[in-house]
């Protein structure tokens, strides 16, 4: 047999980290402006396109999808080629794969801003992109497969599993959440209401930072690490049982994310369970990639890269010790909606995937291009630039995040809440939001420097966009040569196909059993008769509160502790939230809870508020909404909104569709007569009208209607 | 801690099926780690560091 010459495509590998590097930027910096806004409203810019609850998602969707993803693509096209001999199945593909992804990037930044969001966290995009997210992972997953099939390598690597792993489940997940029915172009509803769909946001959220953020890295890290330090993995039979432990275990620790919500409490254990357990591979993978740096930590101090490797490695144990315990439900009904959280994914992202993606970047631009790197000073200094701002990022969150659980749950000696005003707590924090926004800052201010040194590395050398490998063709087996070698994991490692499936049964089994148990049998979420559909007027007023983000700030979900019925009320139950599509119970409470807001205060006061809320909260930093008072509720969607609210299963009368904007424009003139008597004059054809609607209603289902409750509720 | 694991309302199964599975699924990774092959886990280890 003759050795059999190719060439590695190098040029897609460029594309994806100038991708990575561009995207990096843009979503931090305007990570770095939602900080700001924080502490200083004016910063939202007096735009709709540019308020908070519009431009948060766009930061964690750039920086996830856009900077995160195109960092995973750059990692894998350069891995793979090289761990399986062989050059990248189809350039075509590829290109399509790389211009597909940055378009996606692209209506992400253009739709976020315009309010067409589906409110569903790290999932924000309307169906359309949706569809081309599903496509454009399918040409990945043809390429990637397409390139093992003609390997020249026969076993799989260990990188090269957690990337299957990766494409599989993101796949599953992807779909799974995305079971939306379409009412009009960029809008849509999703299939599942409340509980349910909380499930299966939670089950979606937190496995796309375990195969998005972790598993595609973790890959990264086995086969960068070892030829950055130049040695083997340190175990290569606890990478075997971190892999199937990790990728089996992850899957269940969705509900975690619930905890003391309406979710069915058997749930909410598996969830603590499994989390717990989950302590233990994760830490197999740290511990791994430390190990592998035995005998080579002199090399540590001379090489930027594998400092950057450190510094993410630790960040992943930290990370991945602190999610088991915030999965506690003793720290986690402090921890739960409080900057605790930020601070806990932030320690993920700026220093488990955003180091070890400069730690790659520096490694392979240079060699990719052939030449050293322009500046190693440069790049020592945004190590340090870029620890001391994950430092600066992290310590105040989490001494805002203690602050606001334990003011929140503070009480007087005579029983009453030490601070009932929401607001004191806030205002408190700022100094910390100051902070982070420093932090946020020096991390910026690091990657731009690596902007300037990789853009100058690059014009000081040449890509070698094609460059020249050799390798054995892979023979047929037709005879194992030693019976013992049909080890199943071998057999696996040679049969692709057969991994797919293997790994897709493994992540498939967590999330059935916990979710069809609470989607098919009906005490898991027990219907209250006083709850009913909304109005059509408040239908509207739901919709603008989905593309104003408020779901952002604001949570509705009253947990069952005195502290927060005392000042909220009445704790939510599964049953309130049966014709919520989408469930909108939010992760973050940097303004109060709504739920129980419904007739808590006049229209007037919401109208006041909506319009400056400083006006009737002095010191708030909620931006103002002055728009809702300009602009026109589109009322020409009603009839297709309730037909689709029909079709999943809300029981609007038949016929109501023709009928529904008769009562909404009634509703709209009730209010407006009431803001009228208040000396407030607003036409009732306004947004701001179906908006105090909505908030209106929250939570009064069951106000006035205790008896109806269930008594297992 | 453990108060809040016990809370299952009748619904003990869900939990103890799922770690039972788990169980399983972990003992028959770990027999096939042991029984692998020196060599092989050598080779592989290797792989990034030959190309």
């Amino acid at each position: 047999m003759q050795l059999e010459k190719f060439t590695y495509d190098n040029k897609i590998v460029r594309n994806f980290g100038i991708a990575t590097i561009v995207w990096g930027v843009i979503g931090m910096t305007v990570g770095l402006l939602i900080a700001m806004q924080l502490f200083k409203p004016g910063m939202n810019m007096g735009s709709q396109y540019t308020t908070f609850g519009r431009i948060r998602p766009l930061h964690t969707n750039a920086v996830i999808f856009a900077f995160v993803g195109n960092a995973i693509f750059m990692g894998v096209y350069y891995s793979l080629q090289r761990l399986l001999k062989a050059r990248m199945f189809n350039d075509a593909l590829s290109a399509i794969h790389f211009w597909g992804w940055q378009l996606i990037i692209l209506s992400a930044v253009i739709t976020l801003p315009l309010g067409f969001t589906t409110s569903h966290e790290y999932a924000e995009l309307e169906w359309p992109i949706d569809i081309a997210i599903t496509l454009i992972w399918v040409v990945f997953g043809i390429n990637m497969f397409g390139t093992i099939f003609k390997r020249r390598e026969r076993h799989l690597y260990v990188a090269i599993w957690f990337y299957i792993a990766t494409f599989v489940t993101i796949a599953v997940l992807h779909i799974v959440n995305s079971f939306e029915l379409p009412v009009s172009f960029m809008k849509s509803y999703y299939w599942y209401a409340g509980v349910q769909d909380a499930l299966v946001q939670w089950w979606y959220g937190h496995n796309a930072v375990a195969f998005f953020l972790t598993t595609p890295y973790l890959g990264m890290m086995y086969y960068f690490l070892p030829k950055m330090a130049n040695r083997p993995v340190y175990s290569y039979k606890l990478s075997i049982l971190h892999f199937w432990s990790l990728i089996f275990i992850y899957i269940w620790a969705g509900p975690h994310h619930l905890l003391y919500s309406s979710l069915p409490g058997w749930a909410q254990s598996l969830g603590i369970v499994f989390s717990i357990m989950l302590i233990a591979p994760s830490w197999g993978g740290m511990i791994n990639g430390l190990l592998t740096l035995r005998g080579a930590w002199d090399k540590v101090r001379e090489d930027v890269t594998l400092k950057f490797m450190v510094v993410a490695l630790t960040c992943y144990g930290m990370a991945t010790f602190e999610g088991p315990l915030l999965s506690i439900k003793q720290i986690n009904g402090v921890a739960h909606f409080t900057d605790w959280i930020v601070a806990h994914v932030h320690v993920g992202a700026l220093g488990w995937n955003g180091f070890l993606t400069f730690g790659v970047l520096y490694w392979l631009i240079p060699r990719i291009y052939k030449t050293e790197l322009y500046s190693k000073k440069l790049a020592g200094f945004h190590f340090w630039i870029g620890t001391l701002g994950i430092l600066f990022y992290a310590v105040p969150m989490y001494w805002a995040g203690f602050t606001q659980g334990l003011m929140w749950k503070e009480f007087t000696a005579e029983g009453l809440l030490k601070y009932p005003n929401f607001l004191a707590v806030t205002l408190q924090i700022i100094p910390m939001h100051v902070f982070r926004a420093v932090g946020g800052g020096f991390y910026l201010l690091g990657a731009i420097v690596m902007t300037f040194n990789l853009a100058k590395t690059m014009l000081k050398g040449s890509l070698q966009a094609n460059e020249a490998a050799e390798a054995m063709p892979l023979a047929p087996v037709l005879v194992e040569t030693n019976p013992m070698d049909q080890k199943w994991h071998r057999v696996l490692e040679r049969k692709p196909m057969k991994f797919m499936v293997f790994s897709l049964i493994i992540i498939l089994i967590g999330g059935m059993v916990e979710m069809m148990p609470t989607f098919t049998i009906q005490s898991n979420v027990p219907t209250i008769s006083s709850v009913k559909p909304y109005t059509a007027l408040e239908l509207q007023g739901r919709d603008l509160y989905i593309r104003e983000g408020c779901v952002n700030c604001h949570s509705q979900m009253v947990r069952p502790f005195r502290s927060e019925t005392e000042r909220y009320g009445e704790y939510s139950k599964a049953g309130e939230f049966v014709y919520d599509h989408p469930f909108l119970w939010g992760s973050k409470r940097t303004g109060p809870d709504l739920h129980r807001e419904g007739g808590k205060y006049s229209h007037a006061w919401h109208f006041n508020h909506l319009l400056d809320p400083t006006s009737m909260s002095p010191g708030s930093i909620m931006p103002p909404y002055p728009w809702l008072i300009d602009q026109k509720l589109d009322i020409s969607t009603t009839p297709a909104k309730i037909r689709a609210m029909q079709t999943l299963g809300v029981p609007y009368p038949e016929g109501f569709d023709k009928t529904a904007n008769d009562e909404l424009k009634k509703q709209a003139a009730e209010i407006t007569a009431d803001l009228k008597q208040n000396n407030i004059k607003v036409k009732s054809d306004r947004e701001i009208v179906a908006i105090i609607a909505y908030l209106q209603r929250l939570g009064t289902d069951i106000k006035a209607n205790k008896e109806t409750i269930p008594s297992n509720q | 801690m453990f108060e809040q694991l016990k809370n299952l309302a009748g619904r003990e199964y869900y939990l103890i099926s799922s770690l039972l599975l788990f169980m399983v699924f972990f003992i028959i990774v770990s027999i096939y780690l042991i029984k692998l092959s020196k060599n092989h886990i050598s080779n592989m280890s290797e792989l990034p560091l030959k190309d």
